[in-house]
């Protein structure tokens, strides 16, 4: 399997629109499907890591990784075509779905309907979180740093503003003396 | 100016979100509901659950917060922020990134960063189920149970959004 990445920026962007355009349910598997699989612009161990890198940046993971592959590819314009390609179709698609959503929300049926996808949506979060947090189970200082964590932001209501920068040097300075 | 202050707030929300939106929804709903007023905390869990729903990521909840604040140029102007200042770090970073590879500071940041990210999403799922001041058992159950779902069985997160919204309409 020949991998050879878009030869142009119109070819850059309709990828990204197509990533874009049927990402339901997560847009990673649908990057990985077309960038990987389909279109064979990168191998799968570069796919990784890339997104490996993007998720310890801050900001969207596969927003990051438009940014980082349109740079490799094509400089300044290959990362703004390939974001904007991500972006366009499930920023209309959201605000439509949206917009009519409101001019329905006094019926208490779709109301009821959508807060409950809403607290499924946050299931799949502490699904998430509990998935992310097996590795880390055996480790005090990990989990003492995650309730920590958790409390301040979730029942103190602390702003992250604080409790990012001062829960991330502490987990770093554990990090250092290999507590993690 | 309102514009400008969606500009601010979803710009500075862009510099700490590590690992995603998830992380920073906590600080999200404190702002827009608690601080702001600009969203009922139900409303809230309303945006949250039409940008799960919808295709694309889920960052695209900024602009609907964007949209009730100010309209099509809110949404806009949002989704810009919550973008933009992560982009720029995005592009300066990919190739320090890649320079220390071996460095342990690399490796200490990584394992650094996983506690904290745990915890916030952790707190994100925690904060949209508990719209109201009270707890509501009716969404714990329906979050707990696509929580219980999603670590039981590797189904598409699609289905646990349809069986939420089926729950909602019985229960709610």
């Amino acid at each position: 399997m020949t991998v050879a990445p878009p030869k142009h920026l119109g070819e850059l962007f309709t990828g990204f629109l197509w990533i874009g355009a049927r990402s339901f349910g997560g847009v990673l598997p649908w990057a990985y499907r077309t960038m990987v699989e389909e279109r064979h612009w990168l191998t799968h161990a570069d796919f990784t890591e890339t997104i490996g890198l993007c998720q310890f940046l801050p900001g969207p993971n596969i927003g990051n990784a438009s940014i980082v592959l349109g740079k490799r590819w094509f400089g300044l314009s290959g990362a703004i075509v390939a974001f904007l390609g991500l972006m366009a179709l499930p920023f209309i698609w959201v605000l439509a779905l949206f917009i009519v959503f409101n001019d329905f929300s006094s019926n208490p049926t779709v109301n009821a309907v959508v807060t409950g996808v809403g607290a499924a949506g946050a299931g799949l979060f502490v699904g998430t979180g509990v998935k992310l947090g097996k590795v880390l189970a055996r480790k005090p200082v990990a989990l003492t740093l995650i309730a920590t964590c958790f409390l301040l932001t979730a029942v103190a209501r602390v702003s992250l503003l604080y409790v990012i920068p001062v829960g991330f040097l502490v987990a770093l300075y554990a990090a250092r003396k290999d507590w993690l | 100016m309102i514009l400008l202050e969606l500009a601010l707030y979803f710009g500075l929300l862009s510099l700490i979100s590590v690992g995603g939106m998830p992380s920073v929804m906590p600080e999200l709903q404190r702002m827009v509901v608690d601080v702001k007023g600009w969203l009922t905390a139900g409303e809230f869990l309303q945006a949250f659950a039409v940008g799960q729903a919808a295709p694309g990521p889920n960052i695209l909840i900024a602009s609907l917060i964007g949209w009730k604040v100010a309209g099509i140029p809110g949404a806009l102007v949002a989704l810009a922020a919550i973008c933009g200042p992560a982009a720029v770090i995005a592009w300066w970073v990919s190739e320090l990134w890649e320079r220390f590879k071996e460095s342990p500071w690399r490796r200490a940041i990584q394992k650094a960063i996983a506690p904290v990210v745990v915890a916030l999403i952790l707190s994100s799922g925690f904060i949209i189920a508990t719209p109201g001041a009270t707890p509501d058992w009716r969404l714990w159950l329906i979050a707990g149970a696509s929580a219980a779902a999603m670590l039981a069985a590797n189904v598409n997160p699609l289905l646990m959004l349809a069986g939420g919204g089926i729950l909602g309409a019985l229960l709610l």
